[in-house]
């Protein structure tokens, strides 16, 4: 029964992205748009096939880059985004009075998304991938396929716990709803997750700072696994970190709710 | 004359207006702030780290791939810092407010091209200015090099000009401004780089079809001496007849307007 009730959110959420067609594959062609820079970039850094530089070869960098394609397409494509707009306009109490949680309507709001977004950005994955003719690295391993997407998962937990925590701004300062997520989501995100450059062409001891923060593990980490470049202790030892930071965010995520709550005054409604 | 100090006189007060608003929100205000700077510092960063691995770039050194970078950016901010009301466009659309914007004895185009300068951007000005101006010294350029670059910028502003006059008629048509005019941005925002470093069609497209070359990578070449006189007059001609069709894309967009949801 309790499923039956998200999987019609799930349905009713992937036909509201297809009301805004236009919106929608705009936004599909503005992350094309992404690809392009970064790819034409690295393809250029690589011209010479022979080319090893911070540790990766033409067919490993070029296959980072489409890796950013699917792995942002399953982790960084999220509707909970909207939450803070919800809490200032006042619209949560339609939530609230509703016999569904709250978190997991959204949750659900987001696998409908990432699963569109998925299904378009492998549709461009294979239109880009017959014209730009890129060397793939291709991972035959099990095991790295399997912490592949053990990191997969871990990183849209960390990514749905975090914009909820940016989302809640609102509950204190509505004018900073927007603010919050353009600092957090469009500039730190999008920059320490790896989602624009690989975080190890950056000097070792920034990368040791950044890799006990939340964000790499977020695309780097897991397009790492798949590459086969993370394994045995050092592939522990980020996956400790990544469930460190489930948790905490988890944590902090509901505190800062509860928080939120009670301060909330349903202003707009 | 009068019409231009005329013109001028309302920017002033339509910016101040604009600059009081967004002033008056200070939280608000250094949040964006940091964000604008941090992703600055962010993508210096990045080229910087890649250049020392490279050395070069697509034939570039180090100094010429930052200067394509720093001009680019000039050309973004400077857009941005006068183009921002554009950003503001749907819901003037989407509610019918337009028609407010319509009565007024004051230019339609001028108001929602022009209306909400950014102090945001305002603000990141004065500092790339001197980044330009310091890597592009590094470059030695000659006198004419560094007039030919300035009034290569000039056209770049142009370009960017018909880009945001066509994005708003293109939002009377569809409704749709917020993905076109990002569109814009990630479009330009393949000129971070020299276009050099895209293959065909990409490069031509990008040359003459939406002449991001001609807005970023050209001035750049300019000042390192690098583009032949045939090229810069093309550029000019590219500049001039793109505000030509934007200005008639309006005028045509104009007709369409049907005032719904007034």
């Amino acid at each position: 029964m309790k499923i039956a009730k998200y999987l019609s959110i799930f349905k009713i959420s992937f036909a509201q992205e297809f009301a805004y067609r236009l919106n929608f594959i705009m936004w599909r062609v503005r992350n094309v748009m992404q690809i392009f820079l970064v790819f034409f970039l690295w393809d250029t850094v690589f011209s010479d096939p022979g080319r090893v530089l911070f540790g990766y070869d033409r067919a490993k960098i070029l296959t980072y880059v489409f890796g950013i394609m699917i792995v942002k397409s399953l982790v960084l494509s999220a509707r909970a985004a909207d939450v803070a707009g919800d809490i200032y306009r006042g619209d949560i109490m339609n939530h609230l009075l509703k016999p569904m949680s709250y978190f997991k309507f959204w949750f659900t709001r987001d696998i409908s998304s990432k699963a569109l977004n998925l299904l378009f950005a492998a549709g461009e994955f294979a239109i880009l991938f017959i014209i730009l003719r890129p060397p793939f690295f291709l991972q035959t391993d099990p095991l790295a396929l399997l912490g592949f997407f053990l990191f997969i998962a871990l990183a849209i937990f960390i990514y749905f716990n975090l914009l909820f925590i940016i989302s809640s701004i609102p509950f204190w300062a509505p004018e900073l709803g927007w603010g919050g997520q353009f600092l957090v989501t469009v500039i730190i995100v999008e920059f320490l997750s790896g989602a624009l450059f690989p975080v190890d062409i950056l000097p070792q001891m920034v990368q040791k700072i950044l890799l006990f923060t939340p964000f790499p593990y977020l695309i780097f980490f897991p397009i790492q696994v798949y590459l086969g470049k993370i394994s045995g202790t050092v592939l522990l030892g980020g996956l400790s970190i990544s469930l460190f930071w489930a948790m905490t965010l988890w944590l902090v995520m509901n505190f800062i709710w509860n928080k939120g709550l009670r301060a909330y005054q349903a202003s707009g409604r | 004359m009068k019409k231009i100090l005329r013109y001028l006189n309302l920017w002033w007060i339509m910016s101040r207006n604009s600059f009081s608003i967004f002033l008056s929100l200070k939280l608000s205000f250094s949040i964006f702030l940091t964000g604008k700077i941090l992703r600055f510092i962010f993508f210096i960063s990045f080229l910087f780290f890649i250049l020392q691995g490279t050395k070069t770039l697509a034939g570039y050194t180090s100094n010429q791939a930052i200067f394509f970078f720093l001009t680019f950016n000039l050309v973004d901010v400077m857009a941005q810092f006068l183009f921002r009301e554009v950003y503001r466009f749907r819901p003037l659309i989407v509610s019918g407010s337009f028609d407010l914007v319509l009565v007024k004895p004051v230019n339609a185009l001028f108001r929602v091209l022009m209306g909400g300068a950014d102090v945001l951007d305002l603000i990141t000005i004065p500092p790339i200015i001197f980044a330009v101006y310091y890597v592009g010294g590094l470059l030695s350029p000659t006198t004419s090099q560094t007039i030919l670059f300035l009034l290569l910028i000039i056209n770049s502003l142009f370009i960017a000009t018909a880009f945001h006059i066509a994005v708003l008629a293109l939002g009377i048509i569809t409704l749709e401004v917020d993905h076109t005019i990002m569109i814009y941005r990630d479009i330009t925002n393949l000129g971070r780089f020299p276009i050099d470093i895209y293959r065909q069609p990409l490069q031509g497209i990008l040359t003459y079809l939406i002449p991001v070359g001609i807005m970023i990578t050209l001035p750049a070449k300019a000042l390192m001496g690098l583009v032949s006189p045939s090229g810069v007059l093309l550029s000019f001609v590219i500049g001039t007849v793109a505000v030509l069709v934007a200005i008639r894309l309006w005028n045509f967009a104009l007709t369409k307007y049907t005032s719904a949801s007034s």
